[in-house]
């Protein structure tokens, strides 16, 4: 059995130092270093002369190497008809979306990586709505868009608006119904309703 | 043990407990994560199982108390005893806060939490015996710090907008999350203190250790007080 010796007990004069030295590196590490990384206040000037400063400020504004588009679209689909509207992104590329259909539709959102295997796709909302809005930052270089399927009775139109960093449109369409060996735009076949 | 070697072993210790609390948020419960707890809607007992266990490993102002509450226990049966009265007190507040909608500003909670770390810091270097002339209580103070190391739970679980739907599930989950990751925290803290307590270096660095633990509850402590004041 390992012998543990017992503690010496400290006086109170070394555990008041002590408890002062802990106080002060605290409040040097805190005013030298942390505030002016972490809050960017700089009370001693150290944040300058380390260059912490940067750290604390946030960065609100991203730098973007693709053009700036505004597009509005209209898409009109027949009863069964589906359409999927693609962007090219390129990873970290943002957009501001806003649609809205004038009938009841299926919809998502998907994104298909370069280079993924024919078929591939990441859906990322797929609610029944008949209208969105919102930001979208691509997760990875890729084609993202939406799908559309016109699932009442009335010819509906789409009203698609985006601003951002894109470089593309594609537009995939088919009806569902009464057509053969069709493909969209991932190379998926498309099934006919029967 | 010369003094010059302690004050270096005191700066080293000081340096590791500082670096890792040189983050604001000490609990970073990552924008995707919190991304995911907005968007449940019903019981989820595994993330949240895993949320909580992860927010008791990686919070080290968690941690640091733990490690300041068993560095002079040698018992197995005390390390039980004071874990259980930490867990009980953190356990009731963050049921009750979540369920009945009690918040605290989150900075003054950390703060407190912070100060947790310097009182069990002072208590480990005998200054409340030796300077103060008191011996309190340790087993109430070890409860009643357990309950604020609660409420700083349920206040960050309530940053998020949480949803009614399956509450109870999920923050039960996320409690036992939390003792999950206590455990395996303290597995790995009692295993290192248990061996360096047979150690000679134990006994000489014990005190310049704990100084060290009294420097980084500071730090956290300052931090937040600093925050409350520039932010709130």
């Amino acid at each position: 059995m390992p012998v543990t010796e017992p503690l010496s007990a400290p006086s109170p004069v070394k555990i008041l130092g002590a408890s002062a030295v802990a106080l002060l590196t605290a409040a040097v590490l805190l005013f030298g270093a942390i505030l002016p990384a972490e809050y960017g206040i700089d009370p001693l000037g150290t944040g300058r002369l380390l260059g912490l400063l940067a750290l604390g400020q946030a960065q609100p504004i991203a730098n973007e190497a693709d053009e700036y588009r505004v597009d509005r679209t209209e898409l009109s689909l027949y009863p069964a008809e589906w359409v999927e509207y693609f962007y090219r992104l390129e990873e970290g590329s943002n957009m501001v979306f806003t649609w809205n259909a004038t009938g009841p539709v299926t919809y998502n959102f998907h994104a298909s990586p370069d280079g993924a295997p024919a078929g591939y796709a990441e859906s990322f909302d797929a609610q029944d709505r008949q209208d969105g809005h919102g930001t979208y930052t691509a997760p990875f270089s890729g084609i993202h868009g939406w799908y559309w399927e016109n699932v009442g009775t009335e010819e509906i139109t789409i009203t698609l608006t985006t601003a951002g960093f894109y470089t593309s449109a594609e537009e995939g369409r088919a009806r569902a119904a009464g057509y053969k060996n069709l493909t969209d735009i991932r190379g998926n076949p498309v099934p006919s309703i029967p | 043990m010369t003094f010059a070697k302690s004050i270096l072993l005191y700066l080293f210790i000081a340096g590791l407990t500082v670096s890792s609390g040189t983050q604001v948020q000490a609990h970073p419960m990552e924008s995707t994560n919190a991304g995911f707890v907005q968007s449940v809607d019903g019981p989820a007992p595994g993330p949240f199982l895993y949320l909580g266990a992860k927010h008791m490993v990686t919070g080290y102002d968690h941690l640091l108390f733990l490690v300041g509450v068993i560095f002079f226990l040698y018992r197995l049966k005390d390390v039980v005893l004071y874990v259980s009265l930490f867990t009980l007190g953190h356990s009731l507040t963050l049921l009750i806060g979540v369920l009945a909608d009690v918040s605290v500003n989150a900075y003054i909670i950390d703060a407190i939490i912070g100060l947790s770390v310097v009182y069990k810091g002072f208590e480990n270097i005998q200054g409340f015996e030796r300077v103060f002339k008191i011996r309190p209580d340790t087993r109430v103070a070890v409860l009643v710090f357990g309950l604020f190391h609660g409420l700083g739970l349920a206040t960050k679980l309530q940053e998020f907008t949480v949803s009614q739907n399956g509450l109870v599930a999920n923050i039960l989950s996320f409690n036992v999350g939390v003792e999950i990751g206590q455990i395996l925290a303290l597995v790995g803290v009692v295993a290192l203190l248990g061996y360096w307590r047979t150690r000679p270096s134990f006994a000489s660095y014990s005190f310049a250790t704990n100084t060290a633990l009294m420097t980084g509850g500071f730090v956290l402590a300052g931090i937040q007080l600093i925050g409350f004041v520039l932010f709130t």
